[in-house]
Order: C-alpha cells, then structure tokens, then sequence
C-alpha cells in the first residue's frame, strides 16, 4: 500500500472518536477477530485522514519489529544439558 | 501451576510430548528469555529451568493446548518469582500495580505523533532492537509477545495472567513509548521536520 499519498479530499480531516476507532484499527493490525472489521476497516481508510495515517504508521512499526529484530542464537550445548537433566533425575 | 494431576502420561508419551511439542519452541524462548534479561547465561539459566519445571509438571499440559502459551507462561512466571528476585537490580516499580491503581482500560489514544511511516521503514535492526530493548519490561514483554511471537490477545492474558482489557491498553502504551523512542533515531536520521532530504 502506497503511504506517501497526500491528503485525499475525500478524507475527512478529523475523526470524531479517534479513541474508538484507533482501538478498532490497531485489534485489526494484531490479528484479533472482529466481525466486519474488514468492511469497516476500509471505510475509515477511505474517509478518514487520521485513522488511515494512524494505520499506516502502526502497521510500519508491526513490520519494522517483526521483520529486523535482531535474533539470538540459541547456544548450541543448551538442549543437550537440558536432556542430561531430565534424563539424570529419571 | 496447578497441582492438580488430572491425568498421568506414559513415559514414551511424555517424551513424546517434550520432543514434538516442547523443544521446538527453544529458539523463541531463548529469544524471549534474552529480551527479558540481556544476559546469554541468565537467558540460558532461565529456559533450562522452564524445560525442567515443564517436564516435572507435564501431566498439567493438556494435549492439543498450545504448548508454546503454556511455556512462555512458565518461563514468564519463573522470570519474575526466581530471576528478578535474586537479580542485583534495584527494585523497579510493578507496573500492573500502577495500572490496577489507574483505571487500565482508560487510554489516551488522542495523542498523535509526527513520526513518518518512510522513517520507521528505514531504520535499522539495531535501531528497532535497542528502542524494544528501552523499555520497561512490562510493556518490553507485551511487544514481544504480541509483535515478535504472534500470540493473540487472549493468549497473552493467559500468559500474563491479566485481563484482554489491560493487554490491549498495555500495548498501546507500550507502542506509544516505542514511538518515542523510534522519533528521537527519526531525528538524528533527518526525518525531524517536513523539510525533505536532497532525495
């Protein structure tokens, strides 16, 4: 999806109940289930500057963390002394 | 954990299970324990225990549950009882403590930010881990969870053993901090102010 695009004369420029609505589009970025939230979801991207600005930099910042975190590798004797344990208090 | 065995695994079963359902998730613990602590010793302390505590408490385990809730909840659990306690860091404030004292579900999503979409998507791992890594562990754990693990919204009120409600006003104060963090990297990047770059 394209985020550089300017403010579209369609959006309105405020929402009227940005906590509701804010709420609603970040349960939607984190996968919850919500009945219609697809329908709903691309209505207010449709109509509203700040719920589709807020949605864009939420999903970035879901994408950044999932995507570039840096990752630990697992110490190669740790699953073994774990299994020594277990087997040595059988 | 429960005391309560409601029923008793074979020996082959429970390897069964230790093997198929447990040890794959040791790299996400590893990370998770690591996030928590910074330490590669404390990170390795802390998962061998949780696999120790989940083999003695196997028979707690419901087949077909997810396995990787259920250990994250013990490794969790044995985070704060066992490692905080015995840690040198100075007491820090519980942060559920503030929040239960605060109404949780009341959340000021009213603050905007001016942080732009193409500065987040050009930041650095390092940038992204060091931001994570700054914040209290409470809300450290809540994006770690949810962003770098998957876990739905009641999963992690099972692992944190706290209602969906203040999950969910967890998080959003926990990516509003995040946000700040990221803003302040923005700055020194060139991404302060509207004035565009020369590309």
């Amino acid at each position: 999806m394209d985020d550089n695009s300017t403010p579209s004369g369609d959006r309105k420029l405020s929402c009227s109940d940005v906590s509701k609505c804010f709420q609603l589009l970040e349960s939607i970025l984190d996968g919850e289930n919500l009945p219609n939230s697809k329908e709903m979801l691309n209505e207010k991207l449709a109509k509203c500057e700040p719920c589709f600005k807020h949605f864009h930099l939420e999903q970035a910042i879901r994408d950044v963390l999932k995507t570039k975190c840096t990752k630990q590798a697992v110490p190669s004797e740790l699953e073994a002394s774990i299994r020594e344990i277990i087997q040595d208090r059988k | 954990m429960s005391e309560v065995q409601r029923k008793k695994y074979s020996e082959q079963e429970k390897s069964k299970i230790f093997d198929q359902e447990f040890m794959p998730n040791i790299d996400s613990m590893y990370n998770f324990a690591y996030r928590l602590t910074f330490d590669e010793d404390d990170a390795k302390d802390l998962v061998q225990d949780t696999y120790l505590k989940a083999f003695r408490f196997i028979n707690s385990f419901e087949q077909g549950t997810n396995a990787k809730a259920w250990l994250f909840r013990i490794l969790k659990n044995s985070f704060i009882n066992d490692y905080r306690k015995k840690s040198k860091q100075p007491a820090k404030i519980d942060y559920q403590e503030v929040e239960t004292y605060y109404n949780s579900d009341d959340v000021d999503y009213t603050s905007t930010t001016d942080l732009r979409v193409d500065a987040v998507k050009d930041m650095l791992g390092d940038e992204i881990s060091n931001a994570l890594n700054s914040l209290a562990v409470d809300f450290r754990t809540v994006i770690i969870l949810c962003d770098l693990e998957g876990f739905t919204y009641e999963e992690m009120a099972k692992i944190l053993d706290i209602p969906i409600g203040t999950v969910r006003s967890r998080l959003h104060r926990a990516r509003n901090l995040l946000k700040d963090k990221l803003r302040s990297y923005a700055s020194t990047m060139g991404y302060g102010n509207d004035e565009e770059e020369g590309s």
